[in-house]
């Protein structure tokens, strides 16, 4: 009769996704025109941005590159005089491609290794939001084979299928306190797989005026039997069992993308994408332990995104014979709706900005570096799921570096 | 060649990109605005000493609301603020609840009955010194009037010479204090007192203070705190009925483990102010008769037999909730009014702790007003935990700031413990 039941004390961790884990960097040339792309047949990254434009490759080549990426995020709790900065981690989106086809014939073989999504803030365990969330490391790694064919001399069609091995790593503060005063911890951990695809087509005019619209398919991500780990006092261990497990999806939205190359000279060519990506299918995340207690139970949140979009505009011109420089510049719109902004993915509108260079020592050898610059604005906003008010600012930098071989 | 120069680009370029941190503007520069924090007081009762799991010990000093506030003030030209700690080796002041076990969800609590600070069986160390948190656990605004109890509350007390004790009253002693800025939060317990008592007067800490005497004693009060002009704070009265202390022992609950152990059982009963009936949900149990071992109990089982009732002590019924919610509303529009006309800042923790009751989230945390897992009352279901404390600062805080156009920082809350749990 004296029983007290422990009131639902914790609404579950969940990750959100935003344009903040969508992460622009699938190939050095495109990086460095701010990600814009999908209307030029330029190299084995078609593979990404536009299977339609492969079969227009001249070369059999394959290449493999990494944008060593610093995603450094500041918050300012409301009312505070003290700003908080995420700890200096990198995180290593990399891209890598094969294209293959019997010179002078219609079709490519094209093989595409790449990471379209992912996140890696840490926030320390002493920050005012760590009972939001303390630190997240998400991997998507897409896996694409590609077959893409010419239809006629001016018009080819791409398209592959898409596997996504998914990676995650969240842990947050849980706000019940030892008999020392710190706080329990909560860490989530697991992997998983979706399917999807990736189909495009590509116009080249008379003019040389060249088309792209290309669509790549949501993925949903399912993570099935992640561990779900509890560090609480033992007298609460009843309501946080050890060695529990959990069932979440993931779902990583379809983008839609047109975009159209221009040459503006022999040596100078401009390439502009629009990008709208479907956000809005994220309504909700709906998270299952395999085990519940009157403290942990399934939990579902509310997301309600809308959809988002970017627009690039990219220039690539052939300084020489061996070298080419390249700038961009990109502004993105943010999926998130004022009271969804989190720590995991604090997201606000964006400036893209980028430049890149290529230097080909052989017709068989090149290599080509970029730097990406992002400059996501300054969201003041109040979480309504966890109450977490402040003000965010991030700014995004990506040096990186591919090499390539083409025969 | 070209490869390492491309390197060392690289390796620059991550340099470079590490040391530029994103800042964030922050509107004003921090200011008082038009109040002076160089001397501030705290006048008030157990949530202004940092009374907490039913005592007063050196952890709850520390993190008594007015204690985080003086800290927040320094930022914007704040002095130092002193109060009186006890000393380390009397850390554990009067004694104090701690959770020992949870034994299927039921909490067991022990005392604390190591390092106190008795000089007495009756008495506390005496504290000499200059204090400006004059929180006074026990205190209330008619008492603030009477001499004799500076000597009665052992609180009080220790704070006092021995030529004061007994002749001083509260009303004088937190007077010629040569302050620039007051917070007064008092007027709880002359609510409280007799609500804790299930609406029973038995002595003069739980009588329900008359309106107007209310009105009168706190203008007084009011009066002397701004005597020279100084700007200040007040708090509102929270509604008692939005601590866990009447919200934890349920009439539901009581009569679910009746029938558990007798499914015969009808109802629970109650002795109120004008008979014995059976109880309802609108009927509030105080907490500490969970472990008071009464109910069921005797020949004729205690409270479940209309013969037997639950005594009117133990209960605050609803005619007593509907009184004491009225004299609640009555000394809180005479605290606004007063503080309207000196031009006072208002913190309406009535408000606030009643949102509590109804759930919040901040920063990440869900604070609600449930015994234990609620995180903002400590162990006794009245007083607050640091995290309380941290939540009710930041309500004084953002009243001082509106009131006076001054940049007094916010508190992080997540630095501020709520129940501790046993870790075995």
């Amino acid at each position: 009769m004296r029983k007290l039941l422990l009131a639902l004390l914790f609404s579950a961790p969940l990750w959100v996704l935003g344009q903040g884990f969508q992460v622009n960097l699938q190939g050095q040339k495109q990086i460095g025109m701010a990600g814009a792309g999908s209307a030029l047949a330029l190299d084995e990254a078609s593979v990404f941005f536009n299977p339609g434009a492969v079969t227009f490759l001249e070369k059999n080549s394959i290449s493999a590159g990494v944008n060593p990426l610093l995603f450094k995020s500041a918050f300012k709790q409301n009312g505070s005089n003290i700003t908080e900065n995420v700890k200096n981690k990198i995180a290593p989106p990399f891209e890598a491609y094969a294209v293959w086809g019997p010179k002078s014939n219609k079709w490519k073989l094209g093989f595409g290794v790449y990471t379209p999504f992912g996140g890696l803030v840490d926030w320390g365990n002493d920050w005012s939001g760590r009972y939001a969330l303390t630190s997240l490391n998400l991997k998507a790694i897409y896996f694409q084979p590609t077959l893409s064919v010419k239809i006629t001399d001016r018009i080819g069609i791409g398209a592959g299928f898409v596997y996504n091995h998914g990676d995650v790593n969240l842990q947050r503060a849980l706000p019940v306190n030892y008999p020392d005063g710190r706080s329990g911890h909560a860490t989530l951990e697991g992997t998983g797989s979706g399917y999807g695809w990736n189909a495009g087509l590509y116009i080249n005019t008379l003019s040389n005026i060249t088309f792209a619209v290309v669509h790549k398919s949501k993925v949903i991500t399912k993570l099935d039997g992640g561990s779900a780990t509890f560090d609480v006092p033992e007298s609460l261990r009843s309501s946080f069992p050890a060695g529990n497990t959990f069932n979440a999806e993931l779902p990583l939205p379809s983008t839609t993308t047109l975009g159209i190359g221009i040459p503006l000279s022999k040596s100078t060519t401009l390439a502009f994408d629009a990008s709208w990506v479907q956000w809005r299918v994220y309504e909700e995340l709906a998270f299952d332990y395999a085990v519940n207690t009157p403290a942990l139970a399934d939990t579902k949140s509310a997301r309600n995104y809308r959809d988002g979009s970017s627009f690039k505009l990219g220039v690539d011109h052939k300084a020489s014979e061996k070298v080419s420089l390249r700038a961009g510049v990109g502004y993105a719109f943010s999926p998130v709706q004022d009271g969804y902004v989190t720590p995991e993915a604090p997201d606000a509108n964006r400036y893209i900005l980028s430049a890149g260079v290529g230097y080909a020592p052989t017709s068989r050898f090149e290599v080509n570096a970029s730097f990406f610059f992002e400059d996501v604005q300054s969201r003041k906003q109040k979480n309504i799921e966890t109450g977490l008010d402040g003000t965010f600012k991030t700014l995004v930098y990506a040096p990186g570096l591919s090499l390539t071989y083409k025969w | 060649m070209k490869k390492y120069i491309l390197n060392s680009l690289f390796a620059a370029v991550v340099l470079f990109a590490a040391s530029c941190k994103p800042e964030i503007e922050t509107p004003a520069g921090t200011t008082a605005g038009q109040a002076n924090f160089s001397k501030y007081i705290a006048v008030g009762n157990s949530l202004t000493a940092g009374f907490a799991d039913g005592g007063l010990y050196l952890e709850g000093q520390k993190v008594a609301y007015p204690n985080l506030l003086a800290a927040q003030m320094a930022t914007v030209g704040g002095g130092a603020f002193t109060s009186p700690f006890f000393a380390d080796a009397q850390a554990n002041g009067s004694g104090y609840l701690t959770l020992s076990a949870l034994v299927n969800g039921s909490p067991t609590l022990a005392n604390v009955t190591t390092n106190l600070a008795y000089r007495d069986a009756t008495h506390l160390a005496k504290y000499t010194g200059e204090v400006q948190n004059l929180g006074i656990p026990g205190m209330r605004v008619d008492l603030a009037f009477a001499a004799p109890y500076s000597a009665a509350n052992m609180y009080m007390e220790r704070l006092l010479s021995d030529t004061q004790v007994g002749t001083t009253t509260y009303f004088q002693f937190i007077q010629g204090r040569n302050h620039s800025f007051f917070s007064l939060w008092l007027g709880n317990n002359d609510a409280l007192g007799w609500a804790t008592n299930g609406g029973v007067t038995t002595d003069a800490t739980n009588v329900l203070t008359d309106k107007a005497t209310f009105s009168m004693l706190y203008s007084n009060l009011i009066n002397a705190l701004t005597a020279g002009g100084q700007k200040g704070v007040v708090g509102t009265i929270p509604d008692v009925t939005a601590v866990p202390y009447f919200n934890t022992v349920t009439v539901g609950a009581l009569l679910a483990a009746a029938k558990a152990i007798n499914p015969a059982a009808v109802a629970v009963f109650i002795q109120t102010g004008t008979g014995v009936r059976a109880a309802t949900g609108e009927d509030l149990i105080r907490l500490p008769f969970q472990t008071a071992g009464l109910f069921g109990t005797g020949t004729i089982p205690y409270g479940l037999d209309p013969r037997n009732p639950i005594a009117n002590n133990w209960v605050l019924d609803k005619d007593e909730i509907i009184r004491v919610k009225d004299y609640v509303n009555s000394y809180n529009s005479t605290i606004k009014s007063l503080a309207n006309s000196k031009g006072l800042a208002v913190a309406d923790t009535y408000t606030y702790l009643n949102m509590v009751k109804a759930g919040i989230a901040i920063q990440g945390i869900n604070i609600n007003s449930a015994f234990i897992t609620g995180g903002a009352f400590s162990l006794d279901g009245i007083h607050l935990t640091p995290r309380g404390n941290a939540v009710i600062a930041n309500v004084f805080i953002d009243a001082i700031n509106s009131k006076y156009n001054s940049t007094i920082p916010s508190i992080d809350i997540t630095k501020y413990r709520g129940v501790k749990f046993p870790d075995k």
